[in-house]
């Protein structure tokens, strides 16, 4: 276990600035997560972590070491990657038992390291198989043991789950949650998908085109976004926003400079037609199962999303919608949170 | 029941026709290599008195006097070392090049790639003479070093490289990161990840590799002059009375002889040279 500090690091692939300086401390045994949208650098960042990729300026810590300049194996860190990127020519005892091998572990206890991986990860029956037998949640699984066999201090995964189907993610990501309770190591994990961050990560990074929008609990990110990308960018479907000029009608709680009204389609209440805060007029209403997502047009043209627990309205139907006054969020001209 | 048997038997109509219609195809192809091997064993004046493939007399004489007639299993073992060696240095030279051009990002990539390629516009026959004044500069005519060095290096080693180089381009990314992960120098992701990796095209560059080492006529002629330093091909063209006619029967049985590595490399790796045309994109 040990912690982990980038100060100041950047990132440029010529004149292209991909990390445009980057701080940020991840503690012992945390699960930190990397969000962002396609292209904001979160596994560029995680590669620089690695050794993958040089760092440009800036400094990298694991534990006290300053490890800029050390190569990927002495930085004590492993990583999954997404394609797996097991060796298809050896089967998965010598996949993950390949590293120590290099580190000219002897081979005694190298079986008994990768032996005891296997067992952690029920792939005991599976060691003489090579990768192509393997189904994609295996193949995982045995991508995972080639880390832990490593024994590193911190664990990087770059969107581990994304090539598997939508039953086997969820899993999965139940047993890397498992995984990091058992072993207790630093690991950061970088995703796209929302509710694998929500669910795994102790803490947050939203990054955005190359820099860190908010760092937080998955909670205080949900609750309490700092900014109007991080409010939209968290939570699915995302946050209905209106200008507050745009807007009629006063706003209960509403701190001075705020220019624009967050509210959560989940927070969002139906009443009768002219009773709530804003009205409009439902555009679409899409069933989804336990509710409903319906598609409200604002007089001023604006469309919110709203959720609707057992409701059957119809498109066309004219609409109320509440809100309480504590599960507003405002936030200035610049985008900021404004409290 | 009756629908599967009719089907059955259509199916096996259906192989015996297109064999029938393979083996006329093939007749033009073999029967060549048939008439070699039958008249290896006929009298000089039956070769070409009987137009039969099976010899009246079978001489088996003219296999014991291709060795008498010249240094023959000298000259055999000559082709078979250095086409080993080609072979050999080929591998080595055209996958580590071919792993630099596809992998490494180094100043002047681009134009080393088209300096390759434009060396393989220029046809060996043009460049035969320079390196011929460049190889008596070396000190080297008459010895078996240009025809170790001129394939490796020539077009023939360039080919090799852009083989190999197009099948590094297409291995994963991702796995040369493990390995560095893992440890691995850069080298080390070489040998341990990408060679066991491209056994395919390894066996494709050797095989052709091979072939075209044991073929080569033009350099042999213009750079060795001793008999017991010929190679086959060369050797093959000295089976001539003191007038310089053919002996065609010696020459025959010679040829005969110097086809059997070439059907033993050829059956053992059949798969991996039809393989090999489709990944050159060269047609055979």
């Amino acid at each position: 276990m040990t912690s982990l500090t980038l100060s100041n690091v950047k990132k440029h692939f010529g004149k292209v600035d991909v990390i445009r300086g980057v701080d940020l401390s991840v503690e012992d045994g945390e699960f930190v997560v990397f969000v962002g949208p396609s292209g904001c650098g979160k596994s560029t960042l995680l590669r620089m972590i690695s050794g993958l990729e040089d760092i440009s300026s800036g400094e990298l810590r694991i534990g006290h070491r300053i490890v800029n300049e050390t190569p990927p194996a002495r930085r004590g860190v492993a990583m999954v990657f997404q394609s797996y990127a097991l060796y298809p020519h050896l089967n998965v005892r010598d996949n993950m038992g390949f590293g120590l091998k290099v580190r000219k572990v002897p081979a005694g206890e190298r079986a008994r390291r990768v032996g005891e991986a296997a067992r952690t990860l029920k792939l005991e029956p599976l060691l003489d198989r090579f990768p192509r037998e393997l189904s994609g949640g295996q193949r995982q699984r045995v991508a995972i043991g080639r880390a832990i066999v490593g024994n590193p201090e911190v664990f990087l995964f770059d969107e581990p789950l994304s090539n598997l189907d939508a039953e086997l993610r969820v899993h999965m990501r139940s047993e890397i949650a498992a995984l990091h309770k058992r072993l207790g190591n630093t690991m950061i994990y970088v995703t796209h998908d929302q509710i694998e961050a929500m669910t795994l990560a102790d803490k947050i990074v939203v990054l955005r085109e190359g820099l860190v929008e908010q760092v937080g609990t998955p909670r205080e990110l949900y609750e309490r976004p700092g900014n109007l990308f991080v409010a939209q960018f968290i939570g699915s479907p995302k946050m209905n926003i209106l200008p507050i000029d745009a807007a009629a009608g006063a706003w209960p709680g509403r701190p001075a400079g705020a220019a624009h009204v967050g509210m959560r389609p989940e927070d969002l209440k139906l009443t009768d037609p002219g009773a709530g805060l804003i009205g409009g007029k439902v555009l679409l209403s899409e069933y989804t199962g336990a509710s409903s997502l319906l598609h409200v047009e604002l007089p001023g043209g604006e469309v919110f999303l709203v959720g609707c627990e057992g409701c059957a309205i119809d498109a066309g139907t004219a609409v109320g919608l509440t809100i309480a006054p504590d599960r507003l969020h405002f936030f200035d001209d610049a985008g900021r949170r404004a409290s | 029941m009756t629908a599967s048997l009719t089907q059955r038997r259509v199916r096996i109509l259906n192989q015996i026709c297109w064999t029938l219609a393979l083996c006329v195809v093939a007749i033009p192809f073999v029967f060549p290599f048939l008439w070699m091997v039958s008249s290896g064993f006929k009298s000089a004046a039956e070769i070409f008195g009987s137009p039969s493939l099976v010899p009246r007399e079978w001489q088996w004489r003219n296999f014991v006097d291709v060795f008498n007639h010249q240094p023959f299993a000298r000259q055999y073992f000559n082709s078979l070392y250095i086409a080993v060696i080609v072979t050999g240095l080929t591998l080595v030279l055209s996958s580590l090049a071919g792993y630099a051009l596809a992998r490494m990002r180094f100043a002047g990539a681009a134009l080393v790639g088209l300096f390759l390629v434009s060396a393989l516009m220029v046809p060996e026959e043009v460049t035969i003479i320079p390196n011929f004044f460049m190889m008596r500069w070396a000190g080297l005519v008459d010895t078996h070093w240009p025809l170790i060095l001129l394939p490796t290096f020539g077009p023939h080693g360039i080919m090799a490289t852009f083989l190999m180089r197009q099948f590094f381009l297409a291995l994963p990314k991702e796995l040369e990161d493990a390995g560095k992960m893992d440890g691995l120098s850069r080298l080390g992701v070489w040998w341990s990840i990408a060679l066991p990796m491209s056994r395919p095209a390894l066996a494709a560059v050797a095989i052709i590799t091979f072939l075209n080492s044991w073929n080569l006529f033009l350099e042999p002629l213009i750079f060795v002059s001793s008999l017991e330093k010929f190679t086959l091909p060369l050797a093959l063209s000295n089976f001539t009375d003191p007038y310089g006619m053919p002996l065609w029967h010696l020459q025959l049985a010679a040829t005969s002889l110097a086809v059997v590595p070439i059907l033993v490399v050829y059956i053992i790796a059949q798969r991996q040279i039809i393989e090999s045309f489709a990944l050159s994109g060269v047609k055979g």
